[in-house]
């Protein structure tokens, strides 16, 4: 399935090798959880130039291409 | 742990870290296999004050391939919580642990086990209660009868199961083999050996006296076999989250995202001594199906080529064979496909073309009790089909069995004019089932008794 180039367009979620087919087999969490955010949410930000960027929540992993975002996660981290 | 700390990343992962992978028919229920994927290696059983459990946070999975071409057609998915009964108390145990469900025990590891065949997913038991380790004659007195027998549970559809603490089975002189392949009882035909002064000697098996972990879960035949294909390739992993972060709140972290295969183990000692150094952190994530990329490890292994040079003049016939780069179609057969039909009379574990690294059991011979004179600790070099390279039983002796193999024993079938070097037959490590302390089970989940701290202090 091809990934869209567009900005701030998701591509689908990556398929993973093995994944525990039922919510209660996953090993998620291993201590206490942000209250605020039901599944913590990791950001990786893997081409600052082309925007590509991996979003990591509970067992899922998502490749979106957003330039914009991209461009703003640098400026933060400076 | 015949694929302990077998490569450099998860030599840091004890806990994901497979040490050993048997798969045998039951010698006590032969309608049935029995499998078993043990993790966490060396466990001193002195091992407190937070003794040795499972990771909430690893996938340990056993995959059987039923069809032969390298894939997963049935997966076991055992995933592990943590709970504390007192979490404000320091103490593993408050008091004596009488029973799996005691108030004394603060910190509890239960699981579930959930199949996977084609797209189905089906949940076999939920909050199974593993054991807690044996710490001792005052915490966990009467250990077997209270709390490790307790531990197997009967789930749906004729199938057992156990997770939990029990004695390393494993034998291997760790410390000499690995100290430039020396075999103590050739140690004085060893170059370095020989150089030291050594004399021959028994071997000492480094595992006596340790503990593992084991996941043991025991199958009706028909659940895992195809039609018309008795013969069964399996192997375990191990995966954990592609994301950690540490730190958060209350010191603890969490993990993010899918799960990423971080150890696996098929046949025994496939990655320790067959795969390069800088090649087995990449097997290790890699699937039996893309194992042909490693094929050439197999068919031209580094210890065969070594064997000669640490031995001068022991192996002449095994040197010419390494100085004419003959592929090793035997180890190929034994590690990679199974042993065709044809070769050996009445035993074939072929599972076909696709070279796979996965343990091949042909569940249509019966076992050997142990107690018949056919009975072999070397398997199939010793006239034994029931053993391996036929899946493997716990006290099959494999580090002679491939010692022997990669020294060409079972060349013959490849090449009948090939005349095996004299010494084969004493290659040997120097150890037997009786080397270990606390024997296996006659029942499941065979893994013997674990030894407790108190007894076994060091």
């Amino acid at each position: 399935m091809a990934a869209t180039a567009l900005a701030g367009t998701a591509a689908p979620a990556l398929a993973a090798a093995r994944q525990p087919m039922t919510p209660e087999a996953r090993g998620t969490e291993t201590g206490a959880q942000d209250a605020r955010v039901a599944d913590p949410i990791v950001v990786h930000l893997r081409d600052a130039s082309s925007g590509e960027i991996d979003v990591f929540r509970g067992t899922r992993q998502i490749r979106l291409r957003d330039p914009e975002l991209a461009a703003r996660l640098v400026r933060a981290s400076r | 742990m015949s694929s302990h700390r077998e490569a450099p990343e998860i030599s840091k992962d004890p806990v994901a870290d497979s040490t050993d992978l048997y798969a045998f028919v039951s010698p006590d229920k032969p309608d049935t296999v029995t499998l078993i994927a043990n993790y966490i290696p060396l466990q001193q059983p002195a091992g407190g004050p937070n003794f040795y459990e499972f990771g909430d946070d690893v996938l340990y999975e056993i995959h059987i391939d039923n069809n032969g071409d390298g894939r997963a057609d049935i997966s076991y998915q055992f995933t592990f919580h943590t709970t504390l009964t007192t979490p404000g108390s320091f103490l593993y145990n408050t008091g004596p642990i009488g029973s799996l469900s005691d108030p004394h025990w603060n910190s509890k590891q239960f699981y579930q086990v959930t199949v996977l065949e084609g797209l189905e997913a089906r949940i076999l038991g939920r909050n199974l209660a593993c054991p807690p380790c044996n710490v001792g004659i005052l915490s966990t007195p009467n250990y077997e009868v209270n709390l490790g027998h307790p531990a197997v549970h009967a789930l749906p559809g004729g199938v057992q199961v156990f997770a939990g603490q029990r004695a390393e089975e494993f034998y291997v002189d760790l410390g000499s083999i690995f100290d430039l392949g020396n075999l103590r009882p050739l140690q004085e035909a060893n170059v370095f050996g020989k150089l030291a002064g050594l004399m021959a000697a028994p071997g000492v098996n480094a595992t006596d006296r340790l503990n593992v972990h084991s996941i043991a879960i025991q199958v009706p035949i028909s659940q895992l076999t195809a039609p018309g294909h008795p013969t069964i390739g399996v192997w375990t992993t191990a995966s954990r989250q592609r994301v950690q972060v540490l730190g958060e709140e209350e010191g603890r972290g969490f993990a993010s995202g899918p799960f990423s295969q971080v150890s696996r183990l098929g046949n025994p000692l496939f990655n320790e001594v067959i795969v390069p150094l800088g090649k087995k952190d990449y097997w290790n994530t890699q699937q039996p199906v893309n194992d042909k990329q490693f094929a050439s490890f197999v068919a031209n292994p580094e210890l065969a080529s070594l064997l000669p040079v640490l031995y001068p003049g022991a192996f002449p016939h095994l040197a010419a064979l390494d100085k004419a780069g003959t592929a090793r179609a035997d180890l190929e057969a034994i590690l990679l496909t199974g042993i065709p039909p044809g070769l050996i009379n009445g035993f074939t574990n072929f599972t076909g073309p696709v070279q796979a690294d996965m343990l091949r059991l042909n569940t249509s011979i019966p076992p050997t009790p142990s107690d018949s004179v056919k009975f072999s600790i070397l398997g199939l070099i010793g006239g034994d089909a029931a053993g391996f390279p036929n899946g493997r039983r716990v006290t099959d002796d494999v580090v002679t069995i491939e010692l022997r193999a990669i020294a060409g024993v079972v060349y013959p079938l490849i090449d009948h004019a090939y005349v095996v070097d004299t010494v084969v037959a004493d290659v040997t490590d120097g150890l037997t089932g009786t080397s270990v302390t606390n024997q296996p089970l006659t029942v499941f989940p065979y893994m013997g008794i674990p030894y407790d701290g108190y007894h076994n202090p060091s």
